[in-house]
């Protein structure tokens, strides 16, 4: 690299971050404004309503007015794929929502103050990362029900083991440093060091893992959606393909329903996985392994 | 050996867990005696079933004390005894007998395909590191990796099952060969995020076993480069690839519900997901308890070895 390392500390914002992140980065983000602006504006966008069937022919090919086609009942499968754009995003922003606030706070207290919290807490995150995820958000929905609230708050449970490793790991890091040492000399108590000098630090490396999961908590509800036991009512990606490709007829029909929510699913989680690796590359947050 | 212990601690302790929560959600989240007869649990289906009810709750011992229950029903799993399924009577260990292989072949058919492609391509890549051909790689197996095994299963089986028809749509297991055959798609999409995972590791592992000092003296040698790369590089770096091999098992067991549900195949997955349909309580618990368990052991048993093999290892930091 050209520039020193000196320098790379001094002059690390703006433009110069951007250029480390690259252009990939800049398309992924770009992609996922994008999905997010339009689930947005769905209700004012001059899309028809998602429900309403025979909007088209059965099965009939994209066109003009009616781009990504219709599917089995007529339904105009772009109005679905944003309307079902909208809970899928939302499911995973609840994830990860929960996996932060529970995981993260867990992890930073128990990185700072170690002892015994950090001990339990640790066999705890290691006790949830050996359930077979999938497998358990699938027996827990059944239990509990399976609204849109408790299926994102049960992908957040399986978020906070991750989320809280490495919220810990870099408190660990962090509370080793001279700053948080000349804070402490000064007379700044636990609660003041915690809030202005570790978070605003573990919280930045951290995004990338808030990209990373959210990605898993889409495909995770999508799974669901697949198999059939995802929200009950609504739309929703997953639903979506479901409904287009659990019949092998509707796949020899009109693949295109179903080929539609896939590639925009795809591409959405590539981008999040992208973003993501880039942050982590950039900050080298190195113990993000989920 | 204190790693062993405490593996071993921690498998007893999730397991326990497992069971514990499973066993614990079923009794309170919903009604025991509505999961066993149905309607007739419910009061309202009036006083002449007030008799078929009492005897159920006897039968079943709902009227213990919870521990009580959660005893017994660990004693009766640990003898095999798993209850019998609610919709048709069957026992639930014979169920699990005749899907769990199905599954398990599944899965180390998809293990098998993952290994033979991973380990090729990435001493490929490794061995041309950041030339184009490693490049294209690198962005091939991201995309391998980010793909969501749902989206992969119905575009494979559109592809290759509906459109030009190379396999079949449907699972069959007269022969060997028409089992393999039917199962190749499945196994393939489950795969697919497998071959990502091994060939990115292999590969950055492989970079830097190439820079040792034994690779230049083989080289020196006048060794042929094949030869290098699978006798002196692949060797060492085999080991970082049984790390994952353990964690890769839950992301097969999710994708294994998927690619049974849409290739109609008999296993576990499809078995517990048509549970959950016809709310047949003891078999979602005793899938959830088995595959957990075994889940759990294979990753204890990948750590064991792994320290064996490399007594460095501490797993404690």
């Amino acid at each position: 690299m050209a520039d020193g390392a000196l320098e790379d500390i001094t002059v690390s914002k703006g433009p110069s971050l951007i250029r480390r992140l690259g252009p990939g980065f800049v398309v992924s983000v770009g992609w996922l404004l994008f999905v997010v602006i339009i689930a947005l504006l769905a209700p004012v966008l001059p899309i028809g309503e998602p429900t309403a069937t025979r909007v088209g022919g059965r099965f009939e090919g994209p066109r003009s007015g009616l781009w990504f086609g219709a599917d089995a009942t007529g339904r105009d499968v772009l109005s679905l794929t944003i309307w079902g754009a909208r809970t899928s995003l939302l499911v995973g922003f609840i994830a990860i929502f929960v996996g932060f606030i529970v995981g993260g706070t867990a992890g930073i207290i128990a990185g700072y103050f170690r002892g015994w919290f950090d001990r339990i807490l640790s066999f705890l995150f290691a006790t949830l990362l050996s359930f077979p995820a999938l497998l358990l958000a699938i027996f827990v929905t059944t239990l509990l029900g399976r609204t849109l609230l408790w299926i994102s708050i049960s992908l957040g449970v399986l978020a906070i083991a991750p989320v809280g490793r490495l919220a810990r790991a870099q408190t660990l890091v962090f509370a080793e440093r001279d700053f948080v040492t000349a804070s402490r000399i000064l007379g700044a108590t636990d609660m003041r060091i915690l809030l202005r000098e570790i978070v605003p630090n573990v919280v930045i490396p951290m995004s990338a893992l808030a990209l990373l999961g959210m990605g898993i908590a889409i495909v995770a509800e999508g799974t669901l959606a697949f198999l059939g036991v995802s929200v009950n009512g609504g739309l929703s990606w997953g639903k979506q393909i479901f409904a287009s490709a659990s019949e092998k007829q509707f796949l020899q029909d009109g693949p295109h329903a179903a080929l539609f929510p896939i590639g925009i699913v795809t591409v959405t989680v590539l981008a999040l996985n992208y973003a993501g690796d880039r942050l982590r590359e950039v900050f080298d947050a190195k113990d993000l392994s989920l | 050996m204190r790693f062993a212990l405490r593996s071993l601690l921690q498998f007893v302790l999730v397991i326990f867990a497992v069971t514990f929560v499973a066993f614990g959600a079923l009794n309170y989240l919903g009604d025991p005696l509505f999961n066993i007869l149905g309607p007739i649990a419910l009061e309202e289906s009036g006083p002449e079933f007030a008799e078929v009810r009492a005897e159920a709750r006897a039968q079943f011992h709902l009227d213990d004390p919870f521990p009580v229950r959660y005893g017994r029903w660990v004693g009766d799993m640990l003898t095999g005894d798993f209850g019998r399924s609610y919709s048709n009577q069957v026992s639930v260990r014979s169920i699990l007998a005749d899907k769990i292989p199905v599954t398990a072949f599944l899965m180390v058919y998809a293990q098998i395909i993952a290994v033979v492609v991973s380990v090729p391509w990435a001493l490929w890549t490794a061995s041309r590191a950041y030339r184009l051909g490693d490049k294209v790689s690198t962005v091939v197996s991201f995309t391998m990796l980010g793909i969501p095994v749902f989206a992969l299963t119905v575009l494979l089986f559109w592809l290759f099952a509906i459109k030009w028809q190379i396999f079949p749509t449907r699972y069959e297991d007269d022969t060997i060969g028409q089992r393999l055959a039917s199962l190749f798609l499945p196994a393939v999409a489950l795969a697919i995020p497998l071959i990502a995972t091994y060939q990115r590791l292999l590969r950055t592992d492989l970079i830097s076993t190439l820079q040792e000092d034994f690779i230049s003296v083989a080289r020196a040698k006048g060794l042929p480069k094949w030869f290098i790369l699978f006798r002196h590089a692949l060797r060492p770096s085999l080991f970082s690839l049984l790390t994952v091999f353990g964690i890769q098992v839950a992301s097969l067991i999710g994708g294994s519900l998927v690619v049974e549900r849409q290739f109609q195949i008999p296993g576990i997955g499809f078995e517990v997901v048509e549970a959950i349909f016809r709310d047949d309580f003891p078999v979602v618990l005793a899938v959830v308890v088995v595959v957990s368990v075994a889940f759990v052991a294979v990753n204890v048993l990948v750590d064991l070895i792994y320290s064996f093999l490399d007594p460095r290892v501490d797993f404690n930091g």
